[in-house]
């Protein structure tokens, strides 16, 4: 055994990441009379790097004491990078972490509670309830959000018209329905992700809301319902079997390739959709009966200011001010394909843009998915997608999974802080 | 002064290799977890994560799944490579050829590689085409917690053996060939000159191969990662991928260590077996 070196797939490389970060911030220092606001982030799309680069052209144009400086970190490293960055009394002036994720790295008290400043804001008044909460804990505020997405139903309308459906579903029966109607080898009816990620909990979490349910308590009719709603699709094969194995880039697979005549997915997939040419509407989530309000979960980052030395602080602040001017906030969510979180500039991105509409339709009921256990959310999250998968691939009956994953959550929720 | 010339080295085991083993190891024992990280205070709570590491169902169904993966991974990739060994100290046409295009596999990155399996795998996939033509329904390769298991032993199967063969594949060309040439005038035929002369002679590279065939099994995470995320409901989680789940989407770091720890223990109790074995 003497020539082999077991790999550490554990966290030792944690800390040798510590100790570069360490020695390489001496190299970074700029002169002291500039300051540097270091932005951690997961953006690696095309028009988000764009976006992100004119901000730092317009930002240092009107603020020259200050520079900043991107950091791309893997989506998934994100914040375990944030963490481990203010652990060694390095951290960024900014992390732009994905909504669900906040309350629970303020948790960790690294993050700077800036609801006076965010008051200040003249956007502020008019956020939407759903992202406020995302950011929101008692009268603190951690973060503002960049702009968010969520989810609706993309519909082929070839397919449906050929399936012999007049006009897109709105409610489960019809999505059933036109699910059925247009289901022809190779075509599925409906394609979504509910691979063993949290792509699945966050794909079914608008078919649990929008009945009344909640993942605090799985063991309900209101969520049975809408886990047999999923269930029954496959059952029928009007979905396919593979759904437990697609993730939320799969999904779009299937719809471009034709294998799909309906498929939910959020708009940061309208670029790719429309650039494949299929003639494509959007429609809100279908509620279980007429007339309701769909309630989808919300996608999308916040930017996160990191305690540290006052005056980054103060610079980190006056940046994302600098980025919730209206018009500057609009061409960002514009080039991200983002909702705004603010009312009035997401309401002109409706009316400019028909194929947003249904996602602003959406914001006023949308909510945070921290509203759904707070911090412990990660650990819900994971014990309800192991129960969509049960149900999904037969290994137990909706009821006994729902049953074992409410019994994991419970005493999650004790623990509640 | 002689130290000198040796504090390179030592400092980079010390730093790069004894340093993070030790660290994981301390964390293991401590509450790390996204409230305690970042203050550095992780208060020790002795075996408490490997206490809830062992309390769970998946954790347990996770060694099991890594033990069958190892066992049928390494069973095949040895058997697949051993064979085509033999094939190979024979002369044939293209034979230079064939020997390159069986290490694709091997060079091919596990991220390719695992793409293409699931898009294999697929249910409206090349395989079950295959299958349909001699009258097999569509089977959910992925997506039946029964097959999806035993499909990425498959891909797992198909990168590692080249690695296999290739080792056997030169450890058979260093045995001489009068050994060969002897059994064969006393009358012994093929299959009794490979049981008696090759497997023998090639037990010190066979036992190499299958240490670290062990080894390489164990920790594969990648493939499975992107083939199943561990799913469908948690039947193709081994250690690593748990481990990774625990630390990374759950940020509970001290019990992904204390996983990760139990994950070394095990690839030294199998390497235990095996040595066991060879010496019964």
């Amino acid at each position: 055994m003497k020539s082999n070196t077991p790999r550490k797939s554990g966290l030792g490389w944690l800390s040798l990441l510590g100790c570069a970060l360490i020695t390489g911030a001496g190299l970074a220092n700029a002169p002291a009379e500039v300051t540097t606001v270091e932005i951690v982030h997961y953006f690696d799309v095309q028009g988000q790097t764009d976006a992100l680069n004119q901000l730092q052209k317009d930002f240092e144009a009107a603020n020259p004491d200050v520079k900043v400086h991107y950091t791309y970190v893997p989506f998934a490293e994100l914040v375990s990078r944030t963490l481990q960055m203010a652990a060694v009394h390095k951290p960024p002036a900014i992390a732009a972490i994905d909504n669900p994720d906040v309350l629970r790295v303020a948790k960790a008290g690294i993050l700077m509670d800036i609801a006076a400043e965010v008051g200040k804001f003249q956007v502020w008044s008019d956020i939407y309830p759903g992202p406020k909460a995302a950011v929101t804990d008692g009268s603190k505020v951690y973060g503002m959000p960049i702009g968010s997405n969520s989810l609706a139903i993309f519909y082929n309308k070839k397919m449906l018209a050929d399936g012999g459906v007049t006009s897109p579903p709105k409610t489960w029966a019809e999505l059933t329905e036109a699910a059925a109607k247009t289901t022809k080898a190779p075509v599925y009816g409906i394609a979504f992700s509910a691979v063993n990620t949290e792509e699945a909990t966050w794909q079914w979490e608008p078919f649990l809301w929008s009945n009344g349910g909640s993942l605090g308590d799985l063991d309900s009719e209101n969520a049975r319902a809408a886990l047999q709603l999923w269930v029954d699709w496959v059952k029928k094969g009007v979905a396919s079997r593979d759904v437990v194995n697609w993730n939320q880039g799969d999904v779009p697979n299937q719809f471009i390739t034709g294998r799909a005549a309906m498929m939910e997915i959020g708009p940061w997939m309208l670029g790719a959709v429309k650039k494949s040419g299929v003639d494509f509407g959007i429609t809100t989530i279908p509620v279980p009966k007429e007339g309701e309000k769909p309630v989808v979960p919300l996608g999308g980052e916040v930017w996160c200011v990191l305690k540290g030395d006052s005056k980054v602080e103060q610079a980190a602040i006056k940046f994302i001010q600098f980025t919730q001017d209206p018009e500057r906030l609009r061409k960002i969510c514009d080039t991200f394909n983002y909702i705004s979180s603010i009312r009035s500039v997401a309401q002109q991105q409706g009316q400019a843009n028909a194929e947003l509409q249904p996602f602003v339709e959406q914001m006023d009921t949308a909510r945070a998915r921290s509203q759904d256990g707070g911090a412990q959310y990660p650990a819900i999250s994971l014990a309800a997608r192991t129960a969509i998968q049960k149900a999904l691939t037969g290994q137990a009956s909706v009821e006994a999974a729902l049953k074992e994953a409410a019994a994991k959550i419970k005493p999650l929720l004790g623990t509640k802080k | 002064m002689p130290y000198l010339f040796i504090l390179p080295c030592v400092l980079f085991c010390l730093i790069l290799l004894l340093y993070p083993v030790i660290y994981s190891l301390t964390l293991s024992f401590r509450q790390a977890t996204v409230d305690t990280f970042v203050s550095g205070d992780m208060p020790f709570n002795g075996l408490t994560q490997y206490q809830a590491a062992l309390a769970d169902p998946v954790f347990w169904r996770a060694v099991i799944d890594t033990v069958l993966f190892a066992f049928f991974s390494i069973l095949f990739q040895f058997s697949i490579g051993f064979l085509l060994a033999l094939l190979f100290q024979a002369n044939f046409p293209l034979k230079n050829v064939c020997l390159a295009l069986l290490l694709i596999p091997w060079v091919s990155p596990v991220l390719t590689a695992a793409n293409i399996f699931k898009g294999l795998f697929n249910e409206a996939g090349p395989i079950n085409q295959i299958g349909h033509l001699i009258g097999l329904g569509p089977i959910p390769w992925l997506a039946n917690p029964a097959y999806a298991f035993p499909a990425t032993i498959v891909a797992n199967i198909w990168i590692g053996f080249p690695f296999n063969f290739i080792l056997l594949y030169a450890g058979m060309r260093s045995i001489p060939p009068d050994v060969y040439e002897a059994a064969r005038i006393d009358g012994a035929h093929y299959w009794q000159r490979v049981a008696k002369i090759t497997l023998p002679m090639l037990k010190p590279v066979s036992v190499a191969v299958l240490m670290l065939g062990t080894i390489y099994t164990v920790k594969v995470f990648d493939l499975v990662w992107i083939m199943t995320g561990g799913g469908p409901a948690n039947a193709t989680h081994l250690l690593s991928t748990y481990a990774y789940q625990v630390g990374f989407s759950l940020l509970n770091f001290g019990e992904a260590a204390a996983i990760a720890t139990l994950m070394v223990l095990l690839v030294l109790l199998l390497n235990l077996v095996q040595l066991l074995l060879r010496r019964a």
